[in-house]
C-alpha cells in the first residue's frame, strides 16, 4: 500500500464527521442533479420522448375499404415500417347514457406492434367481444373508472376494460378486430413510420411512396405526426418553463454546496497538509493524499446519490411528464453518466484549487494556516458589534460569518437559492390555487341544478343523480321557485348551444346566462358583460387561438340560424372553446330554448342538504349536481412537484449551512472551549453558532424573496403563454405583504435547521480536551 | 467543612477507558493560599485542575469550591459557576483572535450581564494595574507572549473570582516574560487572591506558592510548605 493511500485512508478514518458530511452532501447533491437533469431532459422534448417510446406513427391514414383492400395496402407499404390495416368505425355516443362524443374506434388484436405501441396505463387490453379500451392521457381530467358501459341503440353494448394512450392519437378507442366488424367499419387505418419525417415535405414524400398503386379516391384522410405534435405541445407546454426553472435551480444549488463543502474541507486540512510535508511527503504526494481523502466519500456519495436520484426523482418527473403520455420513464443514459462522472470531477475541481494553494505553501505556513483568518473588515465588524447592546453570544455569532467571507458567501448563495425556490414554489402554488378557484370554483356556497337536456347534446348524468333530469315546471316557474326558496341569494339560468364559428376549424360552445350574472357569472377581466343580443365575452385562450381581440366580431351558426356577435370583453375561464352571451342572443340562435340548468347561491348558514331537498320538493324533475372538486390534475401536478422540489432543494441548502457550521465549529474549537471555560453556557454557545448562520438566513431571505418573485413573474407568463392564455392578475398578483414576510423567514428556517444540530454538538464540546490539545 | 476552605476535594477519582487519571485525591485549599501542583507528564495534575474548574466530571468523589458542590451542577450550572467563581489562565492564553485585547477581557464581564461600557471600564482598570493599558486596542496576534498572558490574567480577574486557576502559565513564555507573569501572580496572591497553579516549573512553584503538592500516578505523593524565593 502506498504512503499516499495509507495517509489518505488514515485521514478519512480520523475525520469521520467530515467524511460523512461530504458523503451526504455529495449524495444529496447528486440526487438533486439527477432530478434536475431528468427534469431538463424531460422538459426539453416530452412529446418526442413519448413519441419515440411508443414508436409513434409519422402518418396515420384512413382508406375506403370499398376502393382498396388490405393486401393492396400492405403491398403499397413495401419496406416502409407500418401497422395495419385496422378496420375503423365511427361511433356516435350522444344517445348513450355516458356521452363520449363521436368516437373513432379501431379494431386491433393487441396494443403492440412495429408502430404506435400503445401504453395501457389502467385495466387491460380488449380481448373479447363487448370490451373496449379508451384512449386517454394518463392523469388527464375526467373519470377514469373502469367497468362503465357504452350502449348505443342498434350496436353491441361495450364495457370499458382499460385505458390506453396513443401519442399519435390513432383512434379514440380500440376493440378486437371481430368486434369492430359488428360496429360497421367504414375505413381501414394504416400507420406508417418513415426513415425521415422531420418536415411536412418529408412526410408528404413518405405518404406518396406508401400510396403509390392505391386506387384513386381510396385515401380518405391523413394525420401527420407534425400536426399532432403542434397540438400536444401547445396544450402541455405549460409544464416546460416550470420544469426548466426547477431543474436549473437544482443544478446551481448542488454545485454551490459541493464547492463550499469540499473547499472548506481542504482549507480545514491545511494544518494536516503542513504536517505531512514536515514528514517528508513531496508537494505532489501531499496534494494526492488530499484529493484521495476527499474523493473517497465523494465517489461513494455520488454512486449512492445517482441510485437515490433515479429511485426518488423518477416518480416526481413521472408525475410532471405524465401529461405528455410518458408512463414508462427512463432517464437517458447521459443523465446518469453526467452525474456519475461529473460530480466526482466537480468535487476534485473544487478540492484542487485550495489543494494547489496548500501544495505551494511552506510546511510551517501551512500548519499555521489551519486557524481562522482575520481580515481588517472582519475585525472592524467584530469591534463594532462589541459596542452594541446585544447579548454577547449574539454579537459574537453575528461576527462569525465575516471571518470566512468566501465560505459565508457560498453558504449565503445556497440559502438565497433555497429561499428563491421556496418563494417561486409558493408563488406557483398560490397562482395555480387562485386560478383553479377562479375558473373551477368548488361552489361551497351554491348548487348546480339540472333541468333537462341541452339542445343537440346528451344530458349530463352522474351515478348519484338517479333518473335523468326532466323539469316538470316551465323555465320561468322553475326560476321563480328557486328564487322563492328560503336561503336563496342569487339565481343564474344557463343554456348552451354547440355552434360553428365561421372562418375557423374549431367550433365553440356558447353559454347563455340569464339572471344574476354579476354575482354568479365568470369574472370579466376587460370590457363588460354582454348587455344586448349581439354581444359575447370570451376567455383569452379562445381569442389567442383565433387571433381575435375585444371589439372584433365573429359569426356563429347553430343549425340554420346564423348571427354575428361582437366580442365585448374577456372573461376568466379556462376552456378555450367556451364563450358567453346574454340570454337575448339565444332568442336569435335557438328561439324558445329553456334553461337546461341553474346555479343557485344560498346565503350563509343555509344547510346544503335542506336546500337540495327544498329544490326537489319544488320541482321533482330537477336534479342537483354533486359538489364539484375545484382542483385540476395539472394544478395538482404543479403543486405536488413544487412542494417536493422545494423540500429537496431546501434540505440541500440546509445541508450547506450544516457543513459551514461544522467547519466553523471545528476551526473555532479552541475559542469555543475558552468561551465555555469563562462561563459561556451550552445554550449560549448554541445561540452564538445558530446566530452566525441566522444572519445569513436573514440576508438570504431578503435577497431570495425578490429573486423568487422575479422568477415567478418570468415563469408564470411563460406558462400562461404556453397554454395560449394570458398572465391574468390572479396568476401574477399572488404575493402580498404577510406572505412575503413569511417567505423571507424561509431563509432563517433553512439556516436554523441546518445550524442547530452541529451547534448543539459544538455546545457539548469537552472543554478540557480542547484547551489542552494544543 | 473547613470554614476558610476555598477548595475542598474528597477522595477524587477519575477514570478514562484505558487509564486512571486520579485515584483517591483529597485536598483542601484555604482562602489566600497559593498552591502549586507539580508532577511528571500524565501524572493527573491537569485533570485535577479541570475537576476544580468544573471542566470535567469526576468518576467518584466530590469537589466543593467556595461552598458549591460541583457534582450537583448541570452543564449550565457549571458555566454559571465558572463565570463568577473562578478565573482561569492557560498555557496557550486562549484569547479570541478576532477581539481586541480590551474586548477579550471585557467579554468575561459581559457574560455575567454587565453592560458593555461598564465592562470595558473595569477592563481598563485591570489593564492599568497590569501595565498593559497601551496594548488595549491591539489584537492578540500582534501581542507578545507575555502581553497575551497578562491579558489572559486580566480576563481571569475580571469578575473578581474567589479562586484563580493557572495551568502552566509560563510554559509558553520566554524567560523574561515568564518572570513578569510570576511577579504578577505573586503580587496577586500577596493582596489576598487564592491561587492554584499547575506547573512543571520548580522556580515558579517555589516563587509563587506557599504549598507545593506533587502528584504521581493520580495520587498525591508529597505535600510540603515552602518558603517563597524572592
Amino acid at each position: 500500500m502506498s504512503a499516499v493511500w495509507t495517509a489518505a485512508w488514515a485521514a478519512v478514518r480520523r475525520r469521520v464527521l467530515q467524511t460523512i458530511v461530504i458523503g451526504i452532501v455529495v449524495l444529496a447533491s447528486t440526487a438533486t442533479i439527477v432530478m434536475a437533469l431528468g427534469l431538463l431532459e424531460s422538459a426539453a422534448a416530452p412529446f418526442d420522448r413519448a413519441f419515440a417510446t411508443q414508436q409513434g406513427a409519422h402518418l396515420s391514414a384512413a382508406f375506403d375499404p370499398t376502393k382498396t383492400s388490405a393486401d393492396q395496402l400492405k403491398q403499397a407499404a413495401g419496406q416502409t415500417v407500418s401497422a395495419g390495416p385496422f378496420p375503423q368505425a365511427t361511433v356516435d355516443t350522444s344517445a348513450s347514457q355516458v356521452f363520449l362524443g363521436t368516437l373513432t374506434v379501431a379494431g386491433r388484436a393487441d396494443p403492440g406492434g412495429p408502430v404506435d405501441r400503445l401504453t395501457i396505463w389502467r385495466g387491460r387490453w380488449a380481448t373479447a367481444p363487448g370490451e373496449i379500451v379508451l384512449n386517454r392521457t394518463p392523469g388527464g381530467e375526467g373519470g377514469n373508472n373502469l367497468g362503465f358501459e357504452i350502449s348505443i341503440p342498434g350496436r353491441p353494448k361495450l364495457t370499458v376494460v382499460g385505458f390506453a394512450h396513443s401519442v399519435t392519437g390513432s383512434a379514440d378507442a380500440w376493440v378486437t378486430p371481430d368486434q369492430v366488424n359488428a360496429l360497421q367499419p367504414t375505413a381501414l387505418q394504416m400507420l406508417y413510420r418513415f426513415p425521415d419525417a422531420g418536415t411536412a415535405a418529408k412526410v408528404a414524400e413518405g405518404q406518396k411512396s406508401v400510396t403509390t398503386g392505391i386506387p384513386e379516391g381510396a385515401l380518405l384522410g391523413t394525420l401527420s405526426h407534425l400536426t399532432v405534435k403542434d397540438k400536444a405541445t401547445s396544450e402541455l407546454g405549460v409544464f416546460i418553463p416550470f420544469l426548466m426553472i426547477f431543474g436549473i435551480l437544482g443544478l446551481v444549488v448542488a454545485v454551490l454546496i459541493v464547492a463550499n463543502v469540499v473547499s472548506g474541507a481542504v482549507v480545514a486540512g491545511f494544518r494536516h497538509i503542513g504536517m505531512l510535508k514536515a514528514l517528508g511527503f513531496t508537494p505532489g504526494q501531499v496534494m494526492a493524499v488530499y484529493l484521495v481523502m476527499i474523493s473517497i466519500p465523494a465517489v461513494l456519495g455520488c454512486v449512492l446519490g445517482t441510485v437515490a436520484g433515479n429511485f426518488f426523482a423518477k416518480p416526481i418527473v413521472q408525475d410532471a411528464v405524465e401529461g405528455f403520455g410518458v408512463t414508462e420513464l427512463s432517464f437517458a443514459p447521459w443523465v446518469n453518466a453526467v452525474a456519475l462522472l461529473g460530480m466526482p470531477a466537480l468535487v476534485v475541481s473544487a478540492a484542487l484549487v485550495p489543494a494547489l494553494r496548500a501544495r505551494g505553501l511552506p510546511a510551517a505556513q501551512a500548519i499555521s494556516a489551519g486557524t481562522t483568518t482575520h481580515t481588517g473588515r472582519a475585525l472592524r465588524i467584530q469591534r463594532w458589534l462589541t459596542t452594541t447592546p446585544l447579548p454577547r453570544s449574539v454579537s459574537l455569532g453575528l461576527g462569525v460569518p465575516f471571518a470566512r467571507a468566501g465560505r459565508s458567501a457560498l453558504t449565503l448563495a445556497s440559502v438565497v437559492l433555497g429561499v428563491m425556490t421556496v418563494t417561486l414554489a409558493a408563488g406557483l402554488t398560490m397562482s395555480v390555487t387562485a386560478y383553479d378557484s377562479a375558473v373551477r370554483p368548488s361552489y361551497d356556497d351554491r348548487v348546480e341544478v339540472l333541468a333537462g337536456r341541452p339542445p343537440g347534446l346528451p344530458v349530463m348524468r352522474t351515478p348519484e343523480m338517479g333518473e335523468p333530469p326532466n323539469a316538470t315546471l316551465s323555465d320561468a316557474d322553475d326560476e321563480k321557485m328557486l328564487r322563492s326558496l328560503p336561503g336563496t341569494d342569487a339565481v343564474l339560468a344557463v343554456s348552451q348551444l354547440e355552434t360553428e364559428v365561421a372562418g375557423g376549424t374549431q367550433n365553440a360552445t356558447i353559454f347563455f346566462y340569464r339572471g344574476d350574472t354579476g354575482k354568479l357569472g365568470p369574472r370579466v377581466l376587460t370590457g363588460h358583460w354582454p348587455d344586448g343580443p349581439g354581444q359575447v365575452v370570451a376567455p383569452s385562450r379562445f381569442l389567442n387561438q383565433r387571433g381575435l381581440q375585444v371589439g372584433d366580431t365573429i359569426t356563429v351558426q347553430a343549425n340554420e340560424n346564423r348571427t354575428e356577435l361582437k366580442i365585448v370583453g374577456v372573461v376568466l375561464t379556462n376552456n378555450e372553446d367556451e364563450i358567453f352571451a346574454d340570454w337575448s342572443a339565444l332568442n336569435v340562435l335557438a328561439p324558445g330554448t329553456r334553461a337546461h340548468s341553474y346555479q343557485v347561491r344560498f346565503t350563509s348558514g343555509t344547510v346544503r342538504e335542506t336546500f337540495t331537498a327544498a329544490i326537489a320538493k319544488g320541482d321533482p324533475g330537477l336534479r342537483v349536481m354533486p359538489p364539484r372538486d375545484g382542483s385540476s390534475s395539472t394544478g395538482v401536478i404543479i403543486v405536488s412537484a413544487s412542494v417536493t422540489l422545494t423540500l429537496v432543494l431546501g434540505l440541500v441548502a440546509a445541508l450547506g449551512v450544516f457543513n459551514t457550521v461544522v467547519l466553523n465549529a471545528r476551526e473555532r474549537r479552541r475559542d469555543l472551549g475558552m468561551l465555555k471555560s469563562i462561563g459561556m453556557t451550552p445554550r449560549q454557545v448554541t445561540v452564538m453558532l445558530v446566530t452566525s448562520m441566522g444572519v445569513l438566513g436573514v440576508l438570504g431571505g431578503l435577497a431570495g424573496v425578490p429573486l423568487g418573485v422575479a422568477a415567478h413573474q418570468l415563469v408564470v407568463p411563460a406558462m400562461a403563454h404556453a397554454a395560449q392564455s394570458d398572465a391574468v392578475d390572479v396568476l401574477m398578483q399572488v404575493y402580498h405583504a404577510p406572505a412575503l414576510a413569511l417567505l423571507a423567514l424561509a431563509g432563517v428556517v433553512i439556516a436554523v435547521l441546518g445550524a442547530l444540530v452541529p451547534a448543539r454538538g459544538a455546545a457539548r464540546l469537552s472543554i478540557a480536551t480542547v484547551l489542552h490539545n494544543e | 467543612m473547613n470554614n476558610d476552605a476555598v477548595v475542598e476535594i474528597t477522595d477524587l477519582r477519575k477514570e478514562y477507558s484505558d487509564s486512571i487519571a486520579l485515584n483517591g485525591v483529597s485536598l483542601t485549599v484555604r482562602a489566600g493560599e497559593a498552591v502549586a501542583v507539580m508532577g511528571p507528564s500524565g501524572s493527573g495534575k491537569s485533570t485535577l485542575l479541570n475537576m476544580i474548574a468544573g471542566l470535567d466530571r469526576p468518576t467518584s468523589g466530590s469537589v466543593v469550591v467556595h461552598g458549591t458542590d460541583l457534582g450537583a451542577l448541570d452543564e449550565t450550572g457549571l458555566a454559571l459557576f465558572r463565570r463568577r467563581g473562578i478565573g482561569m489562565i492557560f498555557q496557550f492564553f486562549n484569547l479570541l483572535d478576532d477581539l481586541s485585547a480590551l474586548d477579550n477581557v471585557a467579554l468575561a464581564a459581559q457574560l455575567t450581564g454587565t453592560p458593555a461600557g461598564q465592562a470595558r471600564k473595569r477592563a481598563l482598570e485591570l489593564f492599568g494595574e497590569l501595565g498593559i493599558e497601551n496594548r488595549k486596542n491591539i489584537y492578540p496576534a500582534r501581542l507578545s507572549g507575555g502581553e497575551r498572558q497578562r491579558v489572559a490574567v486580566a480576563r481571569a480577574l475580571m469578575n473578581r473570582p474567589a479562586l484563580l486557576l493557572a495551568d502552566e502559565p509560563t510554559g509558553a513564555l520566554d524567560s523574561r516574560s515568564g518572570e513578569q507573569v510570576m511577579d504578577l501572580l505573586l503580587d496577586l496572591n500577596q493582596i489576598g487572591q487564592t491561587l492554584l497553579l499547575v506547573t512543571h516549573d520548580e522556580r515558579l512553584a517555589t516563587r509563587c506558592a506557599s504549598r507545593v503538592i506533587e502528584v504521581v500516578d493520580g495520587r498525591i505523593a508529597r505535600e510540603q510548605s515552602v518558603e517563597r524565593v524572592s
